[in-house]
């Protein structure tokens, strides 16, 4: 049987919240034992955040979105009060290979497990500061959410309806993208390591790494001096290129209409004309307002109120299926509830559905790739709040039964 | 100094942006990157620019400039058996392919693992593809726009609760492609871990659709545990969290503790009507955010955004400028780091790139060449490498094969 790739790894998890919990996610999917330092007295602000099972918030351990990214990991709970709980995680992080943390800049170093305390006593330790505006440099200090690092990269300046103001991405995109590009360096230092017994500090800015993702933005800068125009959902080489209204969803969601919609790309004028025909408007397949691409962007407005009239007379399903047989890219612009019940997600069982002590069998997202060598899978659901404390205090950092009784009453464990 | 990662090959069949964004994490840590285009046209980001001075011309598309850095490129047509034969010679001598060659294209020139693992037993082949390598959507067209949609994060976009008619949006460019690329990239440097003490090399798939859905915050989660559809039309739970209006641009308003919102009041010189029962909780600000708007808009309109920035910041409330792109050029915290780097390509010329994702103690990430051109490495490859000889490359040019 293959060892998954990170298998023997131990990861001293101090982060929280969303960037750094979604970098250890990736090394707990591929096989490292991922440790978080929780506490009961300042929990992880997504054990408190909705969605709760059962509908009201009467537990830290019922979140779907703390249970959504804390899959297959373990819960060590400590208070850093007493200082005994600090020897505790001591322990663990000499015993581990990858420490991360996501808190602002300077919190580890005041708590005494900064890297240069740490490398110290593990010279070969490989640690990660996930933070908004990085660990150097004249706003090292500046406080940042993921929400705020959107407007901050120049997303928001280069999303929105034409003509309108800057917009946001939807969601804390800089968050899980800190994280996964996280994952990827911790893991080239890993590699790195296993070539020369050295580890090293990797210190990440998610202000940064998001500007990697707008670099068409940024150069029509360098190259042009120009801040490029919002567009909306076009494309300058593409069209059409947009997100069409559909008839709404059938049943009410509480008394709500829900609204549906469709995107639809072509690629080039052949694609155009194939669509032309698939909404029955053969006559437009030839017409010159939308026969080239210079042509249809031109004419754009008159083209998506043509398409339009026809997706919005029709299920989002119909829809894609038909232009789908005719070749042209077309897809749901999908809700969650659309997505729960994807048959392609289930064809490739995406979900992970495994039984939680307090909130049962859920449905959750799960890892978006497969490994034909060392197949991945989750292996526990998201750890109630100080779950593994007693079996890793006893087992792994190596104190008794008696010691442990004695640190619980201190307060140290709580 | 090398790179954490120069001891690894890799040959990247790739188009577009997710797998040459992959691609481009290895080699800017040191990787060696060979970059397999077709004959005559290349990938097809070339077309796409941002082009200096608006010159259409296919070496100086700055997306294909900046998803290529540090890459070796050789043109090749593996469609062909001829072509596919001298991508397999490659494949001998490479740790890892990467590419995103659509699944019924691949079943169309053979494209398989089972195949390529004959040639090289060790490989770890990555296939980034749209909706996986099976299920009903695998041959599924896709753009990118299409996948961004599929994976549930562009309907929580735009719109808001004033304007229910218009369509979700998406965020600016190549969204779904990065996603795909950089997912991949963790899926693979974990094969090559793996494969690094001992285990075999293997097929990765990476689906583009479910590295986007993996990114869905609680919003996933709404309905198995709630059954709820989340929407872009609902109200905020707290407020203000916002984009405002400033004398000279936008900032973004961020209180989403009550003393963050505290020393906002401070900021703005202790208004009386911030005292309103009606703004006395985040919850209620959000509840009242049409009537607190107004009072705030009067305010912000007249501040400039630095120096609003800055009060903030002092007072650690988390505020933000709505960045230009000359604000980011211009930054002094991003010059201090040394983000932007410039890279020189003889035909492009001289221009300033986004960096380095991250900054690591040890071991650099560094611009060691620009992206090739097309076919620049042809000679050093088929005939350094592969040990063709001249006139066999000059034929084989002749026939459009590479």
């Amino acid at each position: 049987m293959a060892k998954l790739p990170l298998e023997g790894i131990r990861v001293a998890d101090f982060s929280w919240v969303w960037a750094g919990p979604y970098c250890t996610l990736q090394l707990a999917h591929l096989g490292a034992e991922v440790i978080r330092i929780e506490t009961k007295t300042r929990p992880c602000v997504t054990r408190l955040l909705p969605p709760w099972s059962g509908g009201t918030f009467d537990s830290l351990n019922k979140s779907g979105y703390f249970n959504q990214y804390n899959q297959g990991k373990k819960s060590l709970s400590l208070n850093f009060k007493h200082d005994e709980a600090k020897e505790v995680a001591w322990r663990l992080i000499k015993s581990a290979d990858v420490v991360a943390n996501n808190f602002a800049a300077s919190v580890m170093d005041k708590m005494g497990f900064g890297y240069d305390a740490i490398r110290a006593v593990k010279p070969d330790i490989i640690m990660i500061s996930l933070l908004g505006y990085g660990d150097t440099g004249p706003y090292r200090d500046y406080v940042a959410l993921g929400p705020t690092q959107v407007p901050n990269s120049g997303l928001s300046a280069l999303t929105g309806y034409e003509g309108w103001p800057p917009m946001n991405a939807g969601f804390s995109y800089p968050d899980p993208n800190a994280g996964i590009h996280g994952s990827f360096a911790v893991m080239a230092a890993l590699h790195h390591r296993a070539k020369t017994g050295e580890g090293q500090f990797i210190d990440m800015s998610q202000w940064e790494c998001t500007m990697d993702l707008l670099a068409e933005g940024i150069l029509e800068y360098t190259m042009n001096g120009r801040e490029p125009r919002r567009i909306g959902n076009r494309d300058p080489q593409l069209s059409p290129h947009g997100i069409f209204r559909c008839l709404d969803l059938p049943e009410k969601i509480l008394d709500r209409t829900i609204d549906q919609w469709v995107a639809i790309v072509c690629a080039d004028d052949e694609e155009w004309r194939r669509l032309a025909h698939a909404i029955g408007r053969h006559e437009l397949a030839d017409d010159a307002r939308f026969a080239t691409l210079a042509a249809r962007k031109r004419n754009e407005n008159e083209l998506e109120a043509i398409i339009t009239e026809w997706t919005s007379k029709r299920h989002v399903a119909d829809i894609v299926a038909a232009l789908q047989a005719a070749g042209i890219a077309a897809g749901a612009c999908a809700d969650n509830k659309y997505l729960a019940e994807d048959p392609n997600l289930a064809a490739n069982k995406y979900w992970v559905e495994l039984d939680h002590p307090e909130v049962g069998v859920k449905r959750h997202c799960g890892i978006p790739w497969r490994m034909s060598g060392t197949p991945c899978e989750v292996k526990s659901p998201a750890p109630l709040l100080g779950q593994n404390t007693d079996e890793l205090m006893t087992g792994l950092l190596g104190y008794s039964a008696a010691e442990v009784e004695a640190l619980r009453k201190k307060g140290a464990l709580d | 100094m090398l790179g954490a990662l120069s001891d690894l090959k890799i040959v990247e069949l790739g188009e577009m942006v997710s797998a040459p964004y992959c691609t481009k994490l290895f080699a800017d840590m040191g990787a060696d990157v060979l970059k397999v285009e077709r004959p005559g046209v290349g990938d097809r980001s070339r077309t796409r620019g941002p082009f200096p001075n608006d010159e259409v011309h296919p070496e100086k598309s700055g997306l294909f400039l900046y998803l290529n850095t540090n890459k070796r490129g050789v043109t090749l047509d593996v469609a062909t058996p001829e072509g596919f034969g001298i991508f397999e010679d490659l494949i001998c001598g490479a740790d890892i392919l990467v590419h995103n060659v659509p699944p019924p294209e691949m079943d169309r020139i053979g494209l398989n693992f089972d195949l390529l693992q004959r040639v090289n037993p060790a490989l770890i082949m990555t296939s980034i593809v749209p909706f996986g390598l099976s299920g009903p959507y695998r041959s599924y067209r896709s753009e990118d726009l299409t996948l961004w949609c599929a994976g549930g994060v562009c309907v929580l976009n735009g719109g808001g609760p004033d304007h229910p008619e218009l369509p979700p949006l998406k965020a600016f460019g190549h969204q779904a492609g990065y996603q795909g690329g950089v997912h991949a990239a963790t899926a693979t440097i974990a094969a090559a871990l793996a494969r690094h003490r001992g285990e075999a090399g293997q097929h990765v798939e990476v689906s583009v659709q479910e590295s986007i859905a993996s990114q869905l915050e609680m919003t996933f989660e709404y309905w198995p545990y709630s059954r709820l559809i989340a929407t872009r039309h609902g109200q905020k739970p707290v407020q203000p969290a916002e984009m405002m209006r400033c004398k000279d641009g936008y900032i973004y308003l961020c209180c989403i503790y009550e003393h963050q919102w505290r020393a906002f009041v401070e900021i703005m010189g202790n208004p009386e009507w911030a005292e309103e029962e009606i703004f006395s909780d985040g919850p209620k600000r959000a509840q009242n955010w049409d009537a607190l708007t107004v009072f705030l808009e009067e305010w912000v309109s007249r501040q400039s955004v630095n120096d609003l920035y800055r009060k903030a910041q002092a007072r650690r409330v988390p505020f933000a400028p709505v960045s230009t792109m000359r604000d980011l050029l211009n930054s002094e915290h991003l010059q201090a780091r040394d983000f932007f780097v410039d890279i020189t390509q003889p035909v492009a010329g001289t221009h300033k790139y986004p960096g380095a994702p991250v900054k690591y103690s040890r071991t650099p990430w560094q611009i060691r060449m620009p992206a090739p051109t097309l076919g620049q490495h042809n000679a050093e490859i088929f005939g350094g490498q592969l040990g063709m000889t001249s006139a066999r490359i000059e034929e084989l040019t002749r026939n459009g094969k590479i």
